[in-house]
């Protein structure tokens, strides 16, 4: 156990220097962008004389770039994103807010994900070339090529606005007051769509990883052993070729998880949803700089943390992974 | 099928399909193994022993393609047998160890959970508890401490992973095992080691025996029988003691030639010139034509016959039978 | 031996495309999304003759539905959508192919140097790989190009500088495998420079699988583009699929052509570069397409 500790540790210890990568590349964006970096960060169209001047020393603006790089190193990673001027409120408080609603999508979609893409590449490696492998193999194209934003107004268009089953936006019922269970009931009926678009965008990469791995599993020695050993065909699929097959979708699932939150950020904007995607919107429009990079920091440390944590899953699943 | 030996190959032929082409592993393969005999397949890589061992196992891959005269094994005739009868036959009376033990296990179960599957394969209703019990007896026999059960098969080194896939095969008490080249990636210790408790374990349990090995060597020292294999075809089949120490067939001499351990008196080890023969193509004379260096103008062209002398069998126009 | 055939096979250009074709042809999948991108790029080049009308034209009347004058409808301001989607095949188009073609040449140069020389280089050149791998590359193109501008130029520039990390992986390892194969060992010993050797050996063998990478990227890149102009960051003066979603969509729930079809036409443009790229990996691993025929078989 002690291996698997440590094991966690080194993971976590790597990914530090990629979080400081993307300060990095955030504070690179803020010196490099038209406009003085003082009145970037105040978050104001015309910051008074004062105001500059305090942000200067905050920050450390009128200290040589060097040692203002430290200083916007130990400010991000206390939190510090400063201003956005449109909302006139911290960039960490505004994202504090809104970070659950796209985490709920992003993460419910991603495991729906997950689970159906392997189940339907289990399903579709029984019927080797039959019509049911083609269908799924072109869709899976198809749906990988697909926009989110567009599968998203697609959706709407038929079970809102034609069949009128689901919602078209928002993430409750605002003119109903619903508490416990019928409110979780309202929120998981305004879930479904965007879900479902965000679901649909990412199956593919998991039904194809699965699938050519189910293939190559197969022909792996032990499963000639267990053949030879006289176990069921069954048996032999759904224990030893599904568990050594699904070891590559997990390993993708963190890298899957930043396309995925891609994809939600645009999907929320089409659906309302009241997550970040909204506020990116609002950012990009009123080109409030400090707010769109607090973002991307945020996001960023998100996928750190979700590929760490799907790293050390992966390490429960395979144990030759915690000795290397 | 009275009067049939326990295992009878007759006419076996092997062939794996490939885009354009089919590779003919195994040819015309014909030999008899009576109960209790320890048969040692000898051949260089490619020779097709693998190929032959999987065939009797009904294991071939999809692209292979098996046809026979007779393919018989303890009275069943195991060509007709469909997959539900193969999967009752094999473990059960018939076992193998492949070749390749590091990867025979799946990295992601602990022995424990692959060998009480194997049990259970044959005999549900046996407890893990029990299951536990008898499965330390059987790696006591061969020199492994209970606790690898535990382990991951990548924690094991080679020799230990051998050993537990000789265990494996053992599970169901089969009358016959077929051991596919188990000590070469072994060190020379571990290989004695492991060749002596294969010696043992199978005369403890009364195995019929099929050791796979391109070591001449060890088939001295572990077999009564030997079938000498060449680009798929068998060339000389027969006891030991007559094949090794009065071969016939000058692949067969120059083997044994080329074995540090067997050649007589002080000659000089002899490698065999040349390589194996395209196995694309059918051969038209004697498979060991090119590299014969005691060849006929007639071994070109036409196929040497099988001359059986007592239960000396050799297929060679040198020798008249 | 070795060194010989393998000195052969850099020769044999001529011959190698040959090959390259008859491999290909092996892929259904590539074929097809070659055709496809076949009638897309005429429909580019020929766009003022196949389009009916002029696509910035607010002459026909608003949001008709698909009819023979007009067969795609028109849109909220009377504009022909089929014109407007011929026109906007261009804009994507070119995006796919300067934005990748960019990415491949900057992971070419990048991944070979650091591969081919190592050290301690190689290994900071990894690192910042490996972040931009996980990170997805989209939000940072919003960023620069909400703030240093949205013409077409700038757009296709970003998706190309935070592209590139994914060839650069694939051509390192191509050049770490390459550079101890005999041929790269006898060409460093018989003094050819370090220059010399990573343009004439290690990237033209090595340049495949960039190439494969290459043709999916350019269906990302049209994905990107896309996702940009349907958040209003799109080239302002241009007319885009992504454009034209983004302006349509207020009206979508009555005048469901004005959104569909610029969707389909997206689809089928990333749809046929994924195809490609599948043909691209068949020619160039001959080995992987006996594979994946055994795998439909
Ligand atoms: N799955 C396969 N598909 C195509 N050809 C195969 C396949 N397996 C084996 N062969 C070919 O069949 C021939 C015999 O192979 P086989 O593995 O039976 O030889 P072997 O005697 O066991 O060799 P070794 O001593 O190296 O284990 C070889 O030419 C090999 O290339
Ligand atoms: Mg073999």
């Amino acid at each position: 156990m002690s291996g698997f500790i440590r094991f966690i540790i080194r993971r976590t210890i790597s990914i530090v220097p990629m979080v400081l990568l993307i300060v990095l590349i955030n504070f690179f964006i803020i010196h490099l962008a038209p406009g003085n970096p003082a009145q970037i960060i105040s978050g104001l169209e015309q910051p008074s004389r004062e105001v500059i001047k305090a942000l200067e020393h905050r920050y450390g603006l009128d200290k040589p770039l060097v040692v203002q790089l430290g200083i916007y190193f130990k400010n991000a990673l206390k939190g510090d994103l400063g201003y956005s001027y449109i909302y006139s409120e911290p960039v960490i408080d505004l994202i504090k807010e809104r970070i659950g609603a796209t985490l709920l999508l992003t993460l419910t979609s991603a495991i729906l994900a997950f689970v159906s893409g392997t189940f339907l590449a289990a399903w579709s490696s029984r019927y080797k070339k039959g019509i049911l492998d083609s269908i799924l193999s072109i869709l899976s194209y198809v749906l990988y090529a697909m926009p989110s934003f567009w599968l998203a107004l697609i959706l709407i268009l038929i079970f809102s606005s034609n069949l009128r089953w689901f919602p078209t936006a928002g993430m409750f019922n605002v003119r109903l007051s619903l508490h416990g269970f019928a409110r979780f009931g309202d929120i998981l009926y305004h879930l479904f769509l965007p879900v479902l678009t965000l679901t649909l965008i990412q199956i593919p990469v998991y039904f194809r990883v699965t699938r050519s791995s189910i293939f190559q599993v197969s022909r792996d020695e032990y499963i000639l052993t267990m053949t030879a050993a006289g176990l069921e065909r069954k048996k032999i699929f759904n224990k030893y070729v599904l568990k050594n097959a699904i070891l590559p979708s997990v390993t993708i699932f963190g890298l899957t998880l930043g396309y995925a939150i891609t994809g939600a950020a645009l999907v929320e904007i089409v659906f309302a949803w009241p997550g970040m995607g909204r506020l990116m919107l609002d950012a990009v429009f009123k080109r409030d700089y400090n707010l769109l990079l607090g973002i991307y920091f945020v996001l960023a440390v998100c996928i750190c943390i979700a590929i760490l944590l799907t790293d050390i899953f992966y390490a429960i699943l395979d144990p030759r992974i915690r000795y290397k | 099928m009275l009067n049939m030996p326990f295992m009878r190959l007759k006419k076996v032929d092997i062939s794996y399909k490939l885009e354009n082409a089919s590779v003919k592993a195994v040819r015309s393969f014909s030999c008899d193994i009576e109960k209790g005999d320890i048969v040692g397949i000898v051949g260089e890589s490619g020779s097709g022993k693998s190929t032959l061992a999987l065939g009797i196992m009904r294991l071939l891959p999809p692209n292979a393609l098996l046809s026979a005269e007779i393919m018989s094994f303890d009275g069943k005739n195991i060509l007709n047998l469909n997959q539900d009868e193969l999967r009752r036959i094999r473990w059960k009376e018939i076992s193998i160890v492949f070749q390749k033990a590091m990867n025979a296990l799946s990295p992601v179960h602990k022995i424990f959970t692959q060998m009480y599957d194997v049990i259970t394969a044959h005999s549900s209703d046996i407890p893990k508890g029990r299951a536990y019990k008898m499965l330390t007896e059987l790696f006591g026999k061969i020199n492994l401490p209970s606790k690898v059960l535990n382990m991951y098969p990548h924690e094991l080194s080679g020799g230990m992973m051998q050993r537990v896939m000789i265990a494996m095969s053992l599970i169901h008490n089969p009358k016959m095992i077929i051991f596919d080249e188990v000590t070469t990636a072994l060190d020379v210790i571990t290989q004695g080691q492991l060749l002596d408790e294969i010696k043992r374990l199978v005369k403890e349990f009364g195995l019929t025996a099929i050791i796979i090995t391109h070591d001449i060597g060890v088939v001295n020292e572990v077999c009564n029988k030997v079938a000498v294999m060449y680009a798929g075809e068998l060339l000389e089949y027969g006891r030991v003691k007559d094949v090794i120490f009065s071969p016939l067939h000058p692949y067969t001499k120059a083997l044994v030639k080329s074995h540090p351990d067997l050649r007589i008196g002080n000659e000089l080890i002899k490698g065999i010139p040349g390589s194996l023969p395209d196995l694309t193509y059918p051969s038209k004379g004697c498979i060991f034509y090119p590299r014969c260096d005691v060849r006929l103008d007639l071994c070109k062209d036409v196929k040497p016959k099988i001359s059986v002398l007592g239960d000396h069998i050799v297929k060679c126009h040198r020798i008249q039978g | 031996m070795e060194v010989q055939t393998e000195v052969i096979v850099t020769r044999r250009k001529g011959k190698n495309i040959i090959k390259f074709w008859h491999n290909y042809r092996q892929s259904l999948y590539g074929l097809i999304g070659f055709v496809i991108l076949l009638l897309f790029i005429v429909v580019a080049v020929f766009a003022p003759i196949i389009s009916p009308y002029d696509p910035h034209a607010m002459k026909g009347e608003v949001l008709l539905s698909p009819s023979i004058s007009h067969p795609m409808g028109t849109d909220h301001l009377g504009r022909d959508v089929f014109s407007r989607i011929v026109y906007g095949t261009r804009v994507s188009l070119s995006v796919g192919f300067i934005a990748a073609g960019l990415s491949a040449i900057i992971g070419i140069f990048i991944g070979s140097f650091s591969g081919y020389y190592g050290g301690i280089v190689d290994e900071i050149v990894d690192k910042i790989v490996d972040t931009f791998l996980m990170i997805p590359a989209f939000f940072l193109i919003l960023i620069i190009v909400a703030i240093f501008g949205n013409s077409i130029f700038y757009i296709m520039l970003v998706i190309g500088l935070t592209t590139w990390p994914q060839n650069a992986r694939l051509m390192r390892a191509q050049a770490l495998s390459l550079r101890e194969r005999t041929f790269i060992m006898v060409a460093r010993a018989t003094g050819e420079s370090s220059i010399r050797i990573l343009f004439t050996h290690i990237i033209p063998n090595g340049v495949y699988p960039v190439l494969a990478n290459t043709a999916l990227q350019m269906g990302g890149a049209i994905l990107t583009e896309a996702a940009l102009s349907f958040l209003g960051l799109g080239d302002p003066n241009l007319v885009s699929w992504g454009k034209m979603i983004y302006q349509a969509r207020p009206y979508m729930t009555f005048a469901w052509w004005t959104v569909v079809f610029p969707g389909i036409f997206i689809v089928l443009a990333v749809v046929s570069f994924s195809f490609i790229g599948d043909g691209l990996q068949y020619a160039f691993n001959p080995k992987l397409s006996v594979k994946q025929k055994e795998v439909s078989a």
